[in-house]
């Protein structure tokens, strides 16, 4: 290429560029230190960026005052490139422009020197916004670890609580592997907590029923809280759980069993027990003085029944009206003392399971039109509208009749208590496909919706039956409840307060189950 | 052995029933009510007076309690079933305990009839007395 020629070339790319191009001249001091440049020429782009006009012959001080106080680094960094003939390239900040450059320093002969810029402000802002966005990720980080060791604390805290608590508690995942174990549990069942977490439930902990029968895996309340989501709640009496130790020793429990939901679905179980070993020993002693007591207090009754019977049987002379009126009343206060009597020892029977069920084939039909007939004086006596209805082809059913005839009784007295003159009664015998039915309805007084589910405890008494019937303990249909418990069928009812209620008891076509016992209910 | 009995009325020909009950109270309202009904009535207060009055009397019907001091109603019965006439001597177990095992006894003895005093009229008492002679 011609010199000319090249000339051209280097001018054109000198003004062309994209970036600014400036050629200046360093003035030194006499110490030889460079103190400002002359810009000897530079491009349109140059002056642009540093948003001046025709820097040709001017010095740099002369174009930016403050450059020397503001940005010393121009004149130290250029001058050391003059110096050393070594090129540079550093980044600075121009305050008044709000910009940021980037500086490349060269110097081929003497005093003179090429600068070129760049504007790296977008860069700048982008790596500040990065740096931004990195403090703001640091940031969030540092809050997240925050929550993450308050979450952990509290829930070491719930964990602490959780296996502080008095009373075993065992939790299970949803295939029943054990995930908790409490101190108590532990101490209870005479475990360590790493010999049997992560172990499934069935496996670790051995259940049996009173007979010290190992309960079957379908009635085991952890494995119904898995597979039906049902709760299990029992108390000191019956149905009782043992749990056995290592020992082989075993212990009757109290429990709770719930499952654990979330989102709908059962991903646990969780059970509270505790030892009611010293429950059932009271309780068992208490049923005995019951049973105990009852049986003492029948002789007494029988005498004052017995010589009532006489007198008023005119068998030591001629009784007064009057008198035999008296001596009617008490023997009906005898009558109700006897049937209390007998009411708390079949309580006792029922409590202490020596009851016996022994189930034969029996005519229901003809069992149910005989507890009615027992019960007609009373029906007439209160112009009751009785009707009955019952099923045809009925066979010969496996029922204890002595208890069947009990529950009956219970119905029908109740039925003809709680409802006033003239109402009506309807008793029904139903055979469905697999079961029968037996149901006790009267127009009574009801029971109020909200003592409903409390009509079957012991002692319990709805607020209007206390009204209508002063007699009444309570224990009656508590009694027929623990009957047909036992005995494999079902009850229940529907009520409305001042309408009425009708009862319901179900049993297979098999009938009642069997049971050993000692005792017979009276 | 020294056997006492309490005779309150006997009239030949009559029917004759022993009781046997340790209660006082109880055993005199039986020997009262069963004496008005023209029974020669017999009285016992425990197991071994009843055997021996029993196998002495021969009585047409035993009124046997059963929780009896000395004796128990259930072992004078098994005593009894033992002797050539006492196998088949008519009983009926009256009692206010109503223990199944008890009854499950009583009937395998021969006994058929098992009462709880408690429930009872005095009147059927004499009833199944009456009910049992004419077996």
């Amino acid at each position: 290429m011609k010199l000319a020629t090249r000339e051209n070339f280097y001018r054109a790319f000198f003004h062309n560029t994209l970036d600014g191009l400036g050629y200046c001249q360093m003035i030194f001091n006499a110490q030889g230190q460079p103190i400002n440049f002359i810009y000897i020429e530079a491009n349109k782009k140059f002056e642009d960026l540093l948003g001046l006009k025709n820097v040709a012959g001017k010095t740099v001080t002369e174009l930016m005052p403050d450059i020397v106080e503001s940005n010393p680094e121009w004149l130290e960094v250029c001058g050391r490139v003059v110096l050393t003939k070594k090129p540079k390239r550093f980044e600075t900040h121009l305050k008044h422009l709000a910009k940021w450059f980037s500086v490349s320093v060269y110097s081929s002969k003497k005093a003179t020197f090429f600068i070129m810029l760049q504007n790296i402000s977008d860069k700048k802002r982008s790596e500040k916004e990065l740096k931004n966005a990195g403090i703001a990720a640091q940031n969030v980080f540092y809050d997240l670890d925050i929550e993450k060791s308050k979450v952990e604390r509290a829930r070491a805290k719930e964990e602490a609580i959780l296996l502080s608590i008095g009373e075993g508690l065992i939790a299970t995942n949803e295939k029943g592997d054990i995930i908790i174990v409490n101190k108590t549990a532990e101490k209870l069942l005479d475990l360590n907590n790493d010999e049997i977490l992560g172990m499934n439930f069935f496996r670790a902990v051995s259940i049996e029923d009173e007979k010290g029968k190992p309960l079957a895996l379908e009635k085991c309340p952890i494995h119904l809280a898995l597979t039906t989501g049902a709760v299990t709640r029992t108390i000191t009496s019956n149905p009782s759980y043992y749990y056995v130790r290592k020992n082989k020793t075993r212990f009757p429990v109290a429990l709770v069993v719930t499952p654990v939901i979330l989102d709908g679905r059962v991903i646990g179980a969780i059970e509270v027990f505790r030892d009611i070993t010293q429950e059932k020993e009271i309780d068992l002693v208490k049923t005995e003085f019951v049973s105990l007591s009852s049986h003492q207090l029948r002789t007494p009754l029988t005498v004052i029944k017995w010589y009532t019977e006489m007198i008023l049987n005119g068998d030591v002379g001629t009784v007064a009206p009057a008198q035999k009126k008296y001596l009617e009343e008490v023997l009906k206060g005898n009558q109700r003392m006897v049937d209390l009597v007998n009411m708390f020892l079949n309580v006792s029977r029922l409590e202490l399971g020596t009851f016996t069920v022994q189930a034969e084939p029996t005519d229901i039909i003809k069992l149910t039109q005989s507890a009615v007939k027992e019960q007609k004086l009373q029906v007439k006596a209160k112009n009751l509208k009785l009707s009955e209805k019952y099923a045809k082809n009925l066979p010969l059913i496996n029922v204890d009749p002595q208890l069947f005839r009990m529950v009956l009784q219970n119905f029908l007295s109740n039925a003809i208590k709680y409802t006033s003159n003239k109402g009506v009664l309807s008793i029904s015998v139903n055979k469905n496909k697999d079961s029968l039915q037996i149901a006790v309805a009267d127009t009574g007084c009801g029971i109020p919706t909200r003592q409903q589910d409390k009509i079957f405890s012991k002692l319990f008494r709805a607020d209007n039956a206390r009204g209508t019937d002063t007699e009444g303990v309570g224990l009656g249909l508590y009694i027929v409840k623990s009957i047909i418990d036992h005995t494999g069928g079902k009850i229940w009812f529907d009520s409305t307060e001042n309408k009425g209620t009708t009862f319901y008891v179900r049993f297979p076509l098999s009938g009642m189950k069997n049971k050993e016992g000692p005792k017979t209910l009276v | 052995m020294s056997v006492k009995f309490c005779y309150y009325k006997y009239m030949l020909g009559n029917k004759k029933i022993l009781i046997v009950e340790d209660e006082a109270q109880l055993r005199n309202a039986l020997r009262d009510k069963l004496a008005k009904e023209g029974f020669n009535v017999f009285e016992a207060v425990n197991g071994e007076e009843g055997l021996a009055g029993a196998l002495l009397e021969k009585p047409d019907v035993i009124l046997l309690d059963i929780v009896m001091p000395i004796m128990d109603g259930m072992t004078m019965l098994k005593k009894l079933r033992a002797d050539v006439w006492g196998k088949n001597a008519k009983v009926i177990m009256l009692t206010n305990l109503s223990t199944y095992d008890k009854i499950g006894e009583a009937v395998e003895q021969g006994s058929y009839d098992y009462l709880v005093k408690a429930d009872w009229k005095i009147d059927d008492v004499v009833a199944k007395v009456n009910e049992k002679i004419e077996e």
